[in-house]
């Protein structure tokens, strides 16, 4: 079986990329290599993937390929190409975040239309939600969103029901909740944190601290890709979260225990867009395709500890 | 190792959509529509248009 995964080489697609290839899938992955973070960092994502004969690799963009012909030889879709981040959403580069976010996705399903595709799994984000103030946040939860950025994301959401109902084009699309893990962007908190401390560096961190998140490791994140492509319902929309709530001061001192390092902390204000907190309720994901996170947050924060102690030199 | 085939039968020119030929050096791909040239890097198509080369840059 043949799947496109786009933004192949970001963190959580190059993740995805991998473990369908373990599973012995065929990829087709396009990347154009925006420039939110440096191409090295990208490239070195997929690096191994480039050797394996079932991993065709375009750099291009879903824009300008003709992404029709592509989409006739492949049985399914993981769209996860798009402008991430919250606080960048602000600002002048905004039509960046519609260019990629919203029409990126529109002419991806448009080219859907007619094709025989199996499942189109979109990436979304928690941050369709706002801030809540009844927790966990369940999939009916009003989607109000409090960036730019989650505008874009619920409008993708939003387009990808809409060719479901139109065109029967079965999509899913996925709310990842702070993905975190091995060759996570660097522009994310835990990169960050764990960076600053292996190099003895002080972080800003927004707020008090005491916001609390929903981490998901990246592994989980995967897990829920594979099994909403094999399992979930079309046209649905579905939670994917680490299944336990942790403030963000609680992470920082499990990352101090695992480093044997103190972090040398800065409280900022925090910015615009940053919901107080997120807490995922998986259930509709765990009854409709077994959804069940397995890695717990001491675990996936050694795991990125190690990772990224063996590989700065990638980020400097 | 050459470009997949496969790959080759998927590819389109980014700013005609017509149809791509591999040049005989496999250095790149040709739309003789667009008279351009997009090179392939460590055999991957770079299906960017600001990456394409005239036909008279390439010579």
């Amino acid at each position: 079986m043949r799947l496109l995964i786009t933004g192949v080489s970001g963190f959580i697609g190059s993740s995805i990329a991998k473990k369908l290839i373990q599973e012995g899938y065929e990829i087709i992955g396009i990347d154009s290599f925006l420039d939110n973070y440096p191409k090295k960092i990208k490239e070195n994502n997929i690096r191994e993937l480039l050797k394996n004969k079932r991993f065709n690799f375009i750099e291009g963009n879903i824009l300008s390929l003709n992404i029709g012909k592509i989409l006739d030889q492949v049985d399914g879709v993981f769209h996860q190409s798009a402008i991430p981040g919250v606080r960048a959403s602000w600002g002048i580069n905004f039509n960046q975040y519609t260019e990629h976010n919203v029409n990126g996705t529109q002419v991806l399903l448009e080219a859907s239309k007619n094709k025989e595709i199996r499942k189109f799994v979109n990436a979304s984000s928690s941050s369709v939600y706002g801030d809540v103030n009844e927790l966990p946040i369940s999939e009916t939860t009003p989607t109000l969103p409090i960036s730019p950025y989650g505008v874009t994301k619920l409008a993708g959401e939003n387009l990808a029901n809409l060719y479901f109902k139109g065109y029967c084009i079965p999509t899913i699309s996925l709310r990842y909740f702070t993905v975190y893990g091995p060759r996570q962007r660097p522009d994310m908190a835990f990169h960050k944190i764990i960076t600053a401390i292996i190099l003895g560096r002080e972080i800003e961190i927004y707020g008090n601290g005491e916001q609390t998140r929903d981490f998901t490791f990246i592994d989980d994140a995967v897990e829920a890709n594979l099994k909403a492509f094999l399992n979930g319902k079309d046209g649905e929309v579905y939670n994917v979260g680490g299944g336990s709530r942790v403030k963000l001061n609680q992470a920082i001192r499990i990352i101090e225990e695992i480093s044997g390092k103190k972090a040398k902390l800065k409280y900022v204000d925090s910015h615009k867009g940053d919901a107080k907190h997120t807490y995922a309720d998986i259930s509709k994901g765990k009854k409709d395709f077994g959804y069940s996170p397995e890695i717990d947050i001491y675990e996936g924060l050694k795991r990125q500890f190690e990772w990224l102690n063996d590989n700065l030199d990638i980020y400097r | 190792m050459p470009i997949d085939e496969k790959l080759l039968e998927i590819l389109a020119c980014p700013k005609c959509k017509g149809d791509i030929k591999l040049k005989e050096d496999e250095s790149g791909l040709v739309c003789e529509t667009c008279k351009l040239v997009y090179p392939i890097k460590d055999e991957i198509p770079i299906m960017l248009l600001e990456e394409a080369k005239s036909f008279g840059e390439t010579k």
